[in-house]
């Protein structure tokens, strides 16, 4: 699992916008959690790496979460994506 | 420039790989860890004088009290230089731009919203849990303290940290970061009241009804519940803070 | 016999769980927009989380039969690869709901931010593209 990895950095260095690397952290952290408890099980000490994984899951929610908002409050750009039709009529009028 | 700046990081960073050559072994019986009068002290002597079964937390919270003591008041001097430096009374009148760049009113998300609804207590109650299992397994004070903090946090990404600041004030964050270091110190105060070293938990069996080893097991989960009130206030106080400029109102 | 069956069940949910975090990565590789490699993370990611911790929570039971020798001990290792086992379950459950939830913000926090999606006119576009280089060879 730790070489499946490896294909979601080459996202994280590359991805042409900051939005796309934050999206590959998600995705690797979720995963790191998911790696603590199968290295729990190979040691056979599964009741305490359990606790790493939760604790880490949690973590990873709220940086992303923070992320996600970081970006969503700098200067709303609304953009029409068909610009032929009529406005709808509850839109905002940004 | 950067050419410069890589090649200074690069130069040190093989330097540093070269000086792990004369490191002991991984494991070998002679090294200063494994072999040392002290640590064999600390692995034959902890359960038998502390009661606790993690050996780290007995060394952080007991033999090495003072050290942690003075990292909480690290922690806690590093909350009020933010604080100092960054917060602004006059809403906004030291000429940065407002929080949020057009004032438009935040419209939150219902998604996030509920999630976190459902979420935030779940953090909480596994933040305290983390505190108070320090004895048995990895944990301790200033690892529920991130946990509980985070928790604010996230109340303050899912409702606005104006929401967040009326569940936490700015006066309930300050006072509940003096509280955390005024346990600490205050328990070391009473040890020091009753006779012995600062510090020294064992004397505290003469006014807890315990004999003297549970009396440390106690005192260790009262100093780090103490640690964890100031890594909290800090870590919210820190993000409200930098996150909407020094002003507390609106934005992040 | 309990305990291949258990083996055999768990290994398949932890295989599946791989073959499609296979699946989300080379999806989130290839894709062309932002849009769409954020679908293959959200969902592709929360499936195989999801599959992999229910295989390891079920492996917990596997060596039920094995060790007890009476009955009182069998209730105590059951009691704990109980306890485990419903922790375990209970980071699947936080996971799915959450995962999606913070993809869910990434994508308004992309579409506030002004990104354009993949419509079809940027495909023929790619694809004029590519036709005229190979024809100029």
């Amino acid at each position: 699992m730790f070489v499946l990895m490896l294909p979601v950095m080459y996202r994280v260095v590359l991805g042409p916008t900051a939005l796309d690397r934050i999206v590959a952290i998600n995705m690797i952290g979720t995963k790191t959690a998911v790696l603590l408890v199968v290295i729990g099980q190979f040691f056979d000490q599964a009741g305490m790496f359990v606790d790493f994984a939760l604790a880490y899951a949690l973590l990873n929610f709220v940086g992303s979460l923070a992320a996600a908002r970081y970006f969503k409050r700098t200067r709303p750009i609304h953009h029409d994506l068909n610009p032929d039709s009529q406005p709808e009529p509850g839109a905002p009028a940004i | 420039m950067k050419g410069l700046a890589l090649f200074a990081v690069a130069f040190t960073g093989a330097l540093l790989l070269y000086a792990t050559g004369d490191f002991p072994d991984w494991g070998s019986l002679d090294s200063p860890a494994n072999g040392g009068e002290l640590s064999t002290h600390y692995i034959k002597e902890v359960r038998k004088e502390t009661e606790v079964p993690n050996i780290v937390t007995a060394v952080l919270a007991d033999y090495r009290g003072f050290d942690t003591m003075f990292e909480t008041v690290v922690v806690f001097v590093a909350g009020i230089a933010i604080i100092a430096v960054l917060r602004d009374f006059g809403n906004g009148s030291r000429g940065y731009p407002p929080a949020l760049a057009n004032n438009l009113p935040e419209e939150p998300d219902l998604i996030v919203t509920q999630t976190c609804n459902l979420v935030i207590p779940v953090l909480q109650i596994f933040a305290l849990y983390v505190l108070a299992h320090g004895h048995h397994s990895p944990g301790g004070g200033f690892q529920g303290g991130v946990m509980l903090g985070a928790s604010y946090i996230l109340i303050a990404l899912a409702n606005g940290v104006e929401a967040a600041m009326k569940i936490l004030s700015e006066r309930k964050i300050l006072l509940m970061a003096a509280t955390g270091i005024l346990i600490y110190s205050g328990t070391g105060l009473v040890c020091l009241l009753l006779g012995e070293n600062f510090l020294d938990y064992h004397v505290l069996s003469r006014i807890l009804p315990t004999d003297p080893i549970m009396a440390r097991s106690h005192a260790m989960l009262f100093v780090e519940t103490g640690v964890a009130f100031t890594v909290t206030a800090v870590m919210f106080s820190i993000y409200a803070n930098l996150a909407t400029r020094g002003t507390l109102k609106g934005g992040l | 016999m309990f305990e291949i069956t258990i083996s055999i069940i768990s290994g398949a949910l932890i295989c599946g769980g791989l073959v499609f975090f296979l699946g989300a990565a080379v999806g989130l590789v290839r894709f062309p927009d932002f849009y769409t490699r954020m679908h293959s993370a959200g969902k592709g990611d929360t499936l195989s989380t999801i599959m992999i911790l229910l295989g390891i929570a079920l492996y917990q039971f596997h060596d039920l039969f094995r060790e007890a020798h009476s009955l009182e001990e069998f209730f105590e290792h059951f009691k704990i690869e109980l306890l485990v086992a419903i922790k375990v379950t209970a980071i699947s459950v936080l996971i799915m709901l959450t995962s999606p939830t913070s993809t869910h913000a990434l994508m308004e926090a992309g579409y506030d931010d002004g990104m354009e999606p993949f419509t079809c006119e940027d495909e023929d576009a790619d694809e004029n593209q590519n036709g005229k280089e190979s024809a100029g060879q």
